[in-house]
């Protein structure tokens, strides 16, 4: 009754064990496969996690009609968080205070990497010295130079990046309510509280951000005050100052936006009608959540193109696979010939060439997940809007998994059915 | 074997047809358009509205609290109407919108015309009998959408700002 048996279960295990050189190479070729298919899920989840939950439903910006989804060219009038304070009844109150927020917000060079003595404020540092700098984007060169006055001695700044900076007023975590005060506390004049991935924004090191250093831009210095965390949204890689401070420093006595926190929808309807009213000021309100859906759709061709890298990423894996598996199988023709002389059916021996396949498939998986969890999970990229978390989640987690065993299983069959179609005793003859 | 075989193709059928189940999206929009047309009857006029000026004209003539009859295309921003309210603006015709050659994907935000709209454009609002916003989208109340002319009926309000509201009782799509 030996054809109605299934080959043993350790009989593939000790298959894979033989040919020690091919089985190892196979598991490396997965491994750097599914690898290669978490990166880019997880840099797509992370993209994707960011802009979703960066809005809050029941928050609302109002900004210039003409500034379309680009709030950094906005610009309304400074009375504006009043007037709407005034006219709309929808506004969510936390106490006697109205969550209003008006923001002024500008992406800019910034300058970390140095202390500058006598920090007290709004201190100016050299202006020479750091035009010097201005060219380079890193200069490690720690250098000293006096001041023009020659009473202070300057560390100059030294590396520079672009950076998110929004002025902002104590209301702010009023509307901002994912925002957690991780490490110091609320700016004071000339102070800045930076976001748990302003570092990756800026491409510095996280030490250069450490609460009491110093960071330049707009022709000033402002010491890091704390550090605030805001729930993997798109603010982490802000910089927040105060509003007068960022007015002043800018020359601007404008908002960008104002952000508000709605009671209700019927709520955000009655902002959104109010600036459709009064089509004299020219505002536009929009729902937090909708304005990050709609920047959801300029980067679609680049989460295309991440899954178009997937898709051939994963082709490509499963050719070598394949060609490994074609290899592994040519090699034994004569044992799978004598498992059919000796009644082993085709199904049976087919089965057990697939279950080497997948768990090889299945420890090449294995492997590849551990390192990127270890590895990638958490680690941050920066991106035109700030920076973001790569993210292995369930999904992304699922998608690697599938695409290895997918390629276990794709992999195996082709070389499979091609030997188990051979005469058996064609294959018994061959060497 | 004969009942494994029922009984695989009985969770076959399930399966695929919990599949096709989960299309919910799959509505037509033009049925749905129809629809929400339907409920909307109670503004829309089959007729014109006699004596229409465009959004420019009434803007100098309308005079707050009175009646006015004014057409223009909806549009004048990237969202003309509002989410959850009977309500939306309109602009004068005489204004182009962009070109199809520009390939602009929202025409009707006027984007390169701006200077013109604002001193061309209303809001419209549909109330109900007691003088309330209707709390539905005009979009689908109406079975309009962007860029659609409309001729809107209604009461006119002002403000010290020039601003003109249109509390409407009627609205005519022209096409």
């Amino acid at each position: 009754m030996i054809w109605h048996r299934w080959l043993p279960w350790d009989y593939g295990v000790r298959n894979l064990l033989r040919r020690p050189v091919r089985t190892a190479l196979t598991l490396a070729a997965m491994v750097i496969v599914v690898f290669l298919v978490l990166v880019v899920v997880g840099f797509i989840r992370g993209l994707e996690r960011s802009l979703a939950i960066s809005g809050d439903p029941e928050a609302v910006l109002v900004h210039a009609l003409t500034a379309g989804e680009n709030l950094e060219t906005s610009a309304i009038p400074a009375q504006t968080p009043a007037l709407l304070a005034a006219s709309l009844t929808g506004i969510r109150r936390w106490g006697n205070q109205p969550a209003i927020s008006p923001e002024l917000f500008l992406g800019t060079r910034i300058q970390t990497g140095g202390a500058v003595e006598g920090m007290g404020g709004l201190i100016k540092s050299e202006p020479e010295a750091l035009a010097e700098n201005a060219d380079s984007n890193i200069d490690s060169r720690p250098r000293n130079s006096a001041s023009a006055s020659g009473s202070q001695e300057f560390a100059v700044l030294s590396a520079q990046g672009m950076g998110l900076v929004r002025g902002v007023t104590g209301a702010a975590p009023l509307v901002r309510r994912g925002l957690r005060l991780v490490e110091g506390r609320w700016p004071d004049a000339g102070e800045v509280l930076v976001g748990r991935l302003t570092a990756t924004k800026l491409g510095c090191e996280e030490s250069q951000l450490d609460v009491g250093q110093t960071i330049r831009f707009e022709q000033r210095e402002w010491k890091i005050a704390g550090r605030f965390a805001a729930g993997e949204a798109a603010f982490e890689a802000e910089i927040w100052c105060r509003l007068e401070d960022f007015q002043a420093a800018l020359k601007r006595q404008d908002l960008s936006l104002v952000a508000l926190l709605a009671d209700s929808p019927g709520s955000a309807a009655e902002v959104e009608l109010f600036c459709k009213q009064r089509t004299d000021l020219e505002l536009v309100a929009v729902s937090e959540a909708a304005y990050y859906a709609s920047l959801q759709k300029f980067y679609r061709p680049i989460r295309m193109l991440a899954w178009v890298v997937v898709a051939l990423v994963s082709g490509a894996g499963m050719f070598a696979g394949m060609n490994l598996m074609y290899g592994a199988v040519a090699g034994r023709v004569r044992e799978i010939a004598t498992l059919r002389a000796i009644g082993f059916r085709r199904r049976a021996i087919l089965l057990g060439l697939l279950q080497e396949g997948l768990l090889l498939a299945a420890l090449g998986t294995l492997i590849a997940g551990a390192i990127a969890l270890y590895v990638l999970n958490g680690s941050s990229i920066r991106f035109t809007m700030g920076a973001f978390a790569m993210r292995l989640d369930g999904p992304a987690m699922l998608a690697g998994c599938g695409a290895g065993l997918t390629l276990g299983l794709l992999g195996t069959l082709p070389p499979a059915v091609r030997a188990l179609r051979m005469p058996v005793v064609t294959g018994l003859k061959s060497a | 074997m004969k009942v494994d075989r029922t009984k695989s193709a009985v969770c076959l059928v399930a399966l695929l047809a919990g599949l096709c189940g989960c299309d919910r999206g799959s509505t037509p929009a033009g049925n749905a358009g129809a629809s929400a047309g339907g409920s909307g009857a109670a503004w829309l006029a089959t007729e014109e509205p006699a004596g229409a000026r465009p959004v420019g004209e009434a803007r100098q003539t309308a005079v707050d609290g009175q009646p006015v009859v004014l057409f223009g295309h909806i549009g004048g921003s990237a969202q003309p109407f509002v989410t959850g309210a009977a309500a939306f603006t309109i602009v004068d015709p005489k204004v182009p919108w962009c070109p199809d050659e520009e390939g602009c994907p929202t025409p009707w935000d006027y984007c390169c015309k701006q200077n013109e709209v604002r001193e061309n454009i209303a809001t419209i609002k549909l109330v109900d009998a007691a003088g309330k916003l209707v709390a539905s989208d005009a979009k689908e109340l109406l079975g309009v959408r962007e860029l659609s002319l409309v001729v809107v009926a209604g009461k006119a309000s002002r403000d010290e700002a020039g601003n003109l509201v249109v509390l409407a009782e009627k609205v005519h799509v022209r096409q």
